[in-house]
């Protein structure tokens, strides 16, 4: 078999196989597995299992449940609840304000967790309620949720950019470093479009007059709210950024740190803390098994051939510009977010494109803002999206599925335009990195 | 067919419980890491460690996972469809997710047995061999760092963990093919 | 008859390799056409380096570069491999050692006995510190977490060093994220090629070692397959790369030193080095305890370099 039919091959049997619903790992693991005993020759068995040893020696996976932990102490054990108080009182009066402050809540919320499971659950059980009870558009608020707990991965620290670091091996500091700059100027975008939706059609978020009717004294003693988060996030950045600490222990330093501030607050129990401890496992459980499956495929794949063909496919025999080449590749990225999980398709696609995204004299840090914004839009458009996915599993009845999937079209649409103005401007993600690091 | 998937599932549910806590472990041995570098001289087993520990925690947690129901599908028909319809695809599909974990387990075996020193490609023979005695540990492998611990016990408990999540899997098929005569057996995700 | 395919992974990554292997492999393929065509791999890129010599010698993979070292072979030479601490001073010293000194038939006869073929080896950059902050005495290595080879790890570990083995491409970003303070796994050269050199800022003269050593194999069946010319158009390739490496760091370690600017040198004074050098002694007798083959080796180099102290000059100075 040739190694163009050889990619073909293992990526439709792939896709034939995520689409019979069975687990993500286990498709991929399989296609895997049988392309490795099929094609590989002598001693292909082996492949599947080497990955389970590649990834034990991957020490920034290290800080994976670390990550997923911090965020199910903040939404499990109810920290944020004074947060969203504190954006109700300051912004509840003005028009659309609850929608804009939830997006002040996700962007506190994001500097604390690496993961954007933690934004959602916490505006799907804290802030959703609230503002359908206001009189909220449903659409409106669903998409807000959505689209605001997407910024846990673009606003450090993120897990998906610590994934990226390593199979692009860029320094995550920096990385991190580039994803604070768009995480804000897309949340900005947000605000702006929800006032102008406001200013337009404000049935859709009707002001509340009394809302800030709050003693002053009190009004202030909730800024103190927001504190919380800054501390978690200094406590965890500072060190790392100074050098004191290693990213692994960062990691740990920053769960500790969120577990300490549930406990000193009073909203850490043992019942609390077992689902925290529950759900860590499962998380982290579903994240290794894809990375080891993900691994193994994509072992066997650059083995046979496949990745060359590819790399081929795109630099020689298309003749495209190194724009058009980055544009395709976002491109792909966003057609394979429909149906791949985003860190399968890290694993398995990055090897390829990132070496030829550096040979084309791209910038590798601004890539990766790059990645990271395009799986958050994989994130959101169904069919296969895991906040889709969250929203539907957490959302009241009253917001049905097709509610949802309505429900993102704006949104992605200004992160589309986000993404653009960052193709536009890399400044926009490098500069900070190259002040910090004085590059 | 109904006593494998209660004693199976009892079994995973206890170790992932208990592997569940292993967090806790891990979060301790990278404290300890950056407490003894920022007081004393660093510690030159934290890292190799720590992920000795997480592929503890993620192998042998998996199996619980799976009960979980954490990991992921693809669900754009999946989601959709009937009891039985899932059903029937699962217990389909689940085949290829138990031929990838048994060729993980073998390729585990092979690689346990080669770290106690065994260099030939029969793991299976090797491991009755110790027990008869007919086969003896041989050079004992050894991380290539300069803490060089031997390496049987973490790839061990990889074998283990593979071993465990087919049982877990076997388990579903076998759940699957009990919907599918309608009836439902074991614990639902707990 | 199809064309012969075999799969090598070598311990460099693209950067490195650029010079250390692929000059050599083009070569080969060019020469060998349609009969036989090597496809080569990068570090961790099909397995990961610790798992190698197992994909070896279960033919997985059909042939590795490396040292016996990092790729942990289950043979009693595997300690020599990569930096032995002062083995050698020179880059010279190495193929001298292996072909004329009886080292080529020890190794042949350990890695024979465990199914792989050892086609030949060869010889690298001396053993150097990178490090973001100064070295200027014995002192100022407590404590600093250094990427380096097993056997030289634990060897300067009774300095205060703290070895760490990681993936070779993590390397740079590791010192970038605080998991390392330095490295000491290559010459000044190496530390250019790779961007080491971008990301630490001093460079120790003091070299543990002069040279490393690392070896071309192949699985033995592979290799007993192979028809006669195939087999020597191999090793003629293998030494074709063999030279290279030979001007290619001789020239470049002095070259960077001079005329590098992304480094700053530092020096240990000799007589505060010498407590090394004494170490060395003690550590030798310590490895050739393990065992009669390692002490056999041990012998030779003993041998060696008591033959090239008498020759004197240009081979020793003082
Ligand atoms: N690759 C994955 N399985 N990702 C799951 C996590 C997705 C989720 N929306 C988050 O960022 O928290
Ligand atoms: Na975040
Ligand atoms: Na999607």
């Amino acid at each position: 078999m040739s190694q163009e039919y050889i990619a073909i091959f293992m990526f439709a049997t792939m896709m034939v196989m995520l689409f019979t619903g069975q687990r993500v790992f286990g498709a991929i693991g399989a296609v895997a597995t049988i392309a490795a005993l099929a094609l590989w020759g002598t001693g292909g068995q082996d492949i599947p299992f080497s990955a389970t040893m590649k990834l034990m020696k991957w020490y920034p996976l290290l800080t994976l449940p670390m990550f997923i932990f911090m965020g199910y102490v903040l939404s499990e054990s109810r920290l944020a609840d004074d947060l969203y108080r504190m954006f109700h009182v300051w912004f509840g009066s003005v028009q659309g304000g609850l929608a804009i402050g939830t997006i002040g809540l996700m962007v506190l919320v994001s500097a604390m967790n690496g993961l954007s499971v933690a934004g959602m659950a916490i505006g799907a059980t804290i802030a959703l309620p609230e503002l359908l009870r206001r009189g909220y558009d449903k659409l409106m608020v669903t998409g807000v949720i959505q689209a605001g707990s997407s910024l846990g991965i673009l606003v450090p620290p993120s897990v998906v950019l610590v994934l990226y670091a390593m199979i692009a091996r860029q320094p995550v500091g920096q990385l991190w470093l580039a994803g604070i700059v768009p995480g804000l100027m897309m949340a900005a975008m947000f605000v702006f479009y929800i006032w102008l939706r406001c200013r337009l059609q404000p049935e859709l978020g009707p002001a509340m007059p009394n809302a800030g009717n709050v003693p002053r004294a009190e009004k202030l003693k909730l800024l103190g709210a927001g504190a919380l988060p800054l501390a978690i996030f200094a406590a965890m950045m500072v060190p790392f950024v100074n050098g004191w600490t290693s990213l692994v222990e960062s990691s740990a330093v920053g769960a500790v740190t969120a577990l300490v501030a549930s406990i000193l607050k009073g909203r850490m129990s043992w019942k609390v803390l077992e689902t925290c401890t529950k759900q860590t496992l499962g998380i982290s459980c579903m994240f290794m098994w894809i990375i080891l499956a993900a691994l193994g495929f994509g072992a066997v794949f650059d083995g046979l051939g496949a990745v060359k063909a590819i790399d081929n496919l795109f630099t020689e025999q298309m003749g495209l510009s190194p724009w058009m080449i980055l544009i395709l590749m976002q491109l792909s990225f966003i057609v394979m977010g429909t149906f791949l999980d985003d860190t399968a398709m890290l694993v398995i696609v990055a090897p390829l494109y990132v070496p030829l995204v550096g040979v084309l004299g791209f910038d590798l840090i601004w890539y990766g803002v790059l990645y990271t914004i395009t799986t958050q839009i994989a994130y959101m458009t169904p069919p296969f999206g895991y906040n889709l996915f969250l929203m539907r599993a957490m959302a009241p009845p009253e917001v049905s599925l097709y509610d949802i999937y309505r429900s993102i079209i704006p949104f992605v649409g200004v992160m589309v335009l986000a993404l653009i103005l960052i193709m536009a401007f890399p400044q926009i993600a490098l500069w900070l990195p190259e002040y910090v690091y004085g590059k | 067919m109904q006593a494998y998937v209660r004693a199976v599932d009892a079994i995973n549910y206890r170790i992932g419980r208990f592997m569940m806590w292993g967090l806790f472990g891990l979060m301790g041995i990278l404290l300890w890491s950056s407490i003894s570098k920022t007081f004393f001289l660093p510690s030159l087993w934290t890292l190799e460690l720590a992920q000795f520990a997480l592929v503890t925690y993620y192998l042998l947690g998996g199996p619980y996972s799976i009960q979980l129901g954490s990991n992921v599908r693809m669900d754009l028909f999946y989601g959709n469809w009937s009891h039985q319809r899932k059903a029937w695809f699962d217990a389909c599909t689940v085949l290829f997710l138990i031929f990838y974990l048994s060729v993980l387990l073998y390729g585990s075996l092979s690689s346990t047995a080669y770290s106690l020193g065994y260099w030939g490609s029969e793991p299976i023979t090797f491991f009755t061999g110790l027990i008869t005695g007919e086969e003896d540990i041989g050079r004992l492998e050894r991380s290539s760092t300069a803490w060089r611990p031997v390496i049987w016990p973490v790839k061990s408990i990889m074998a283990l963990g593979f071993f465990l999540m087919l049982l877990q899997a076997i388990s579903e098929l076998f759940k699957d093919i009990a919907r599918i005569r309608g009836e439902e057996i074991g614990s639902p995700q707990q | 008859q199809g064309t012969i395919k075999w799969r090598m992974q070598t311990y460099a990554g693209p950067a490195l390799a650029a010079h250390v292997i692929d000059p050599a492999i083009e070569m080969f393929n060019k020469i060998a056409g349609d009969r036989m065509q090597i496809e080569l791999f990068y570090a961790d890129q099909l397995v990961p380096t610790g798992e190698l010599f197992r994909a070896m010698q279960k033919g997985t993979i059909d042939a590795v570069q490396s040292d016996d070292d990092s790729m942990a072979s289950p043979t009693d030479v595997t300690v020599f491999g990569g930096y032995f601490p002062f083995a050698s001073r020179y880059s010279l010293d190495v193929p001298v050692l292996f072909n004329q000194y009886g080292l080529n038939e020890i190794w042949d006869e350990q890695y024979s006995a465990v199914g792989v073929k050892h086609i030949s080896a060869g010889s690298w950059d001396p053993c150097h510190f990178a490090t973001k902050d100064p070295i200027n005495s014995l002192a100022d290595l407590k404590g600093k977490r250094v990427f380096t080879f097993p056997t030289a790890g634990r060897f300067l570990s009774q300095f205060g060093v703290v070895p760490v083995t990681l993936p070779w491409e993590d390397i740079e970003v590791a010192v970038q994220t605080g998991e390392l303070d330095g490295i000491a796994w290559s010459g000044i050269t190496e530390d250019y090629t790779v961007g080491w050199a971008d990301v630490t800022n001093y460079f120790l003269t003091n070299n543990i070692s002069g040279a490393w050593a690392g070896s071309f194999f192949a699985n033995m069946d592979r290799w007993n397959e192979l028809p006669e010319d195939l087999q020597t158009l191999f090793r003629v390739c293998c030494d074709q790369s063999h030279y290279y490496r030979q001007w290619w760091y001789w020239g470049g370690e002095a070259n960077l030193r001079v005329n590098g600017t992304k480094m700053q040198l530092t020096s240990i004074p000799d007589d505060e080095w010498a407590q090394v050098e004494n170490a060395a002694v003690a550590f030798w007798d310590e490895i050739a305890a393990e065992g009669p083959i390692q002490a056999k080796v041990i012998d030779i180099f003993r041998k060696y370099n008591a033959d090239m102290q008498k020759a004197g000059r240009p081979y020793r100075y003082g």
